[in-house]
């Protein structure tokens, strides 16, 4: 069974309040109405006729109270369908009970304007001389779509009270978000993980009975103020992991944060560490049949975490050290970026046949070294604090950028040499940086 | 008195694998996308360690990882001296997207760049799902590398046994011995130039050590027929 409560010129919030006190399953369908299902709530309220009762002696304490004592003559109906609740709890003063199957029957006499039909509709059915419910209920129906098309149809099955649909729950934004002091400030990583760790799995506990996941997880965490700062200053550290993928796996965030936090040096006990999930739709993926496995998402970034932990997270120009390379829109020399690795089935991209071709192996930073020219052609070259003989060159291919930054331009003269080594010839890739007037070797074709 | 069958037969009752003989998956390769290569090898070996040794190892490596990528595989680069030219390779065709490269020795200076290397390829394998795992070691002396225990070998060739992956090293000269399914080693020979420009570099590939059928009344080492001709991007 359904139950509407109707009250003109009385705040929403305070019609929820009301009917959540009955049911947690409350519709907000219109200003100044709301729809409950009292589906099995009959142990708990008794039976219906006596709910609709009770319902509006509450509603009356409450709205009469908050609504600083204004009569608003509540209304609750009680039916079947959700709409013929609502349209009972509309026409109707007091309280209605509609028994099931006599919804058409006691809502007959109600105002076919009620169905809020549009302007033309309505003067459609004035002109045939039908006014009440009960009278379009009474037509016969393909006449009526045939006249009214398919919303004449519904509203008259609406009239019918024969409608069915399910309520649209109005939920209370849910608070994500927990909290916890310490008595006493702790010092060492594995007091905190048990903390984390228990407020991990309450998160994702939440999120799962809301059939939810995340993919931002944050952490904050108070230090304890140190005694030489003055007043009331706090140290915090913040950080925010987001998977690559949605997840409510407790777990899975617990290792990825403690992974992280190992790295960490913090100059202060800890004081209070608080927990967020931003929630998110769960992932809905299905992994294809025909095509090679993948690494597991949840698996990858702990493996990348810990990478991480091994060989750094950036270099000292800010660069990522684990991550998908990628090649930047510039003419610049080895310009490239590091971004995350994912994953996630990427588009396939078209390729022609492949034909085998000489690639660059890059020294990261350059080498410095001292050329030795003939006329303008390099003729020996020092490498690794020996002179090499240029057995051949190819150049010079000019290149320059950013001719209009002085901190980010370049200019330079590159030229590819065959360097006469002990084991054979070697191809190399030498330039002359005209802004430092100096030759470096960038790299060998290997 | 209890027969030899009996006997047996009450082990296996009890250890159904105890008389099981050990059989190894038939094996899958991984072609380099050098028709050469492929046509000897039948590629690069999965669930085997690899190595790519002397010039021209790079190239081939990266010719390995486009045909790879375009096959959907995910693939990874343990790169130990920060080496790689994304450029390059990009020009070579391999899909960025699904490579992940690892640069050991640029921010942690507390442990050396080989052993980050190793544990990074390590932790890769283990996590499992990618079609190869390259680890570059090409910047390091012989000396450093011949210091590594022949047990690291040995673990890795039976960590990768039983994973879907090909493990594959590049060096200057081969160090794995028996635990390599694959050795190619390379030379090359003069470099072409053509009108102040270099067009051509011929690498010559002598298979050390395969897992593939070996044809008939051929001995180890041997050498492919016509060199591999590897061209600059510019031509």
């Amino acid at each position: 069974m359904f139950a509407c409560l109707h009250a003109e010129d009385v705040s929403q919030p305070l019609l929820l309040e009301c009917a959540r006190e009955f049911s947690p399953c409350v519709e907000s369908t219109s200003p100044g109405m709301v729809l409950l299902d009292l589906y099995g709530t009959e142990r708990l309220l008794g039976p219906p006729q006596d709910v609709g009762q009770q319902i509006l002696r509450r509603a009356k304490d409450i709205l009469g109270v908050k609504n600083k004592g204004l009569d608003c003559n509540p209304s609750v109906a009680i039916a079947a369908t959700p709409d013929a609740a609502m349209y009972a709890a509309l026409g109707f003063p007091g309280v209605t009970f509609i028994p099931v199957g006599q919804e058409a029957r006691r809502l007959a006499s109600l105002p076919v304007r009620l169905l809020s039909p549009p302007p033309e509709m309505l003067e459609t059915l004035e002109s045939w001389g039908i006014r009440t419910f009960g009278e379009f209920a009474s037509l016969p129906s393909i006449p009526v779509t045939e006249r009214l098309g398919q919303e004449g149809l519904r509203l008259q099955k609406l009239a019918r009270g024969g409608s069915e649909r399910f309520l649209v729950a109005d939920e209370p934004a849910e608070d994500f978000t927990a909290g916890y002091e310490f008595d006493d400030p702790i010092e060492t990583l594995e007091s905190l993980a048990f903390i984390l760790n228990r407020m991990t799995h309450d998160l994702c506990e939440r999120l799962a009975s809301h059939a939810l996941a995340t993919t931002e997880f944050r952490v904050r965490l108070e230090l304890e103020s140190r005694q030489l700062r003055t007043n009331e200053e706090k140290e915090v550290y913040e950080h925010v992991w987001k998977p690559p993928l949605p997840t409510s796996d407790a777990k899975f965030l617990c290792r990825l944060v403690c992974l992280d936090l190992n790295e960490v040096a913090f100059e202060a006990p800890i004081k209070r560490v608080e927990v967020e999930v931003v929630p998110s739709r769960p992932r809905s993926t299905q992994a294809e049949l025909f095509t090679p496995a993948s690494p597991e998402p949840e698996q990858l970034e702990i493996t990348l975490a810990r990478i991480r932990g091994i060989v750094g997270t950036a270099d000292e120009d800010g660069t990522s050290c684990v991550g998908s390379p990628q090649v930047l829109d510039t003419h610049e020399p080895d310009s490239f970026a590091v971004r995350a690795f994912s994953a996630l089935p990427a588009k396939r991209s078209a390729r022609g046949p492949l034909t085998p071709t000489l690639v660059l192996r890059l020294f990261r930073p350059e080498l410095e070294s001292a050329v030795e020219l003939t006329g303008e052609q390099p003729h020996f070259v020092r490498l690794w604090k020996k002179h090499r003989r240029v057995v051949a060159a190819s150049g010079p291919w000019k290149s320059s950028g950013y001719w209009w930054n002085k901190t980010f331009t370049w200019i330079r003269d590159e030229w590819d040499v065959a360097l006469k080594m002990p084991k054979g010839v070697e191809l190399y890739r030498i330039y002359l940086d005209h802004l430092r007037g100096k030759w470096f070797v960038e790299g060998m074709f290997d | 008195m209890f027969s030899a069958c009996s006997v047996r037969a009450q082990i296996e009752t009890r250890i159904p694998s105890a008389f099981a003989v050990y059989k190894r998956p038939e094996l899958k390769f991984l072609a380099t996308g050098i028709s050469q290569i492929d046509l000897l090898t039948g590629g690069v070996p999965v669930s085997a360690l690899s190595e790519i040794c002397g010039p021209g190892k790079t190239s081939v490596l990266t010719s390995l990882l486009s045909s790879a990528t375009h096959q959907e595989h995910f693939c990874a680069l343990v790169d130990a001296k920060d080496s790689f030219d994304p450029a390059s390779a990009e020009a070579v065709g391999v899909d960025l997207s699904r490579l992940l490269w690892v640069r050991c020795g640029k921010s942690r200076q507390d442990l050396p760049p080989l052993e980050q290397a190793f544990k990074s390829a390590d932790l890769l394998l283990q996590s499992g799902g990618f079609g190869i795992v390259a680890v570059d070691l090409s910047g390091f002396s012989e000396r450093l590398l011949n210091k590594i225990q022949p047990a690291t070998w040995f673990r890795f060739a039976h960590v990768v046994e039983k994973r879907e992956t090909a493990l594959v090293f590049i060096a200057q000269q081969p160090q794995a011995t028996s635990c390599a399914g694959l050795v190619l080693n390379l030379k090359t020979k003069s470099p072409v130039w053509r009108d102040n420009l270099l067009t051509n570099l011929d690498v010559e590939v002598e298979v050390l050590r395969t897992l593939n059928k070996k044809p008939p009344n051929k001995k180890l080492p041997q050498s492919i027929g016509p060199a591999v001709s590897l061209k600059p991007q510019w031509t």
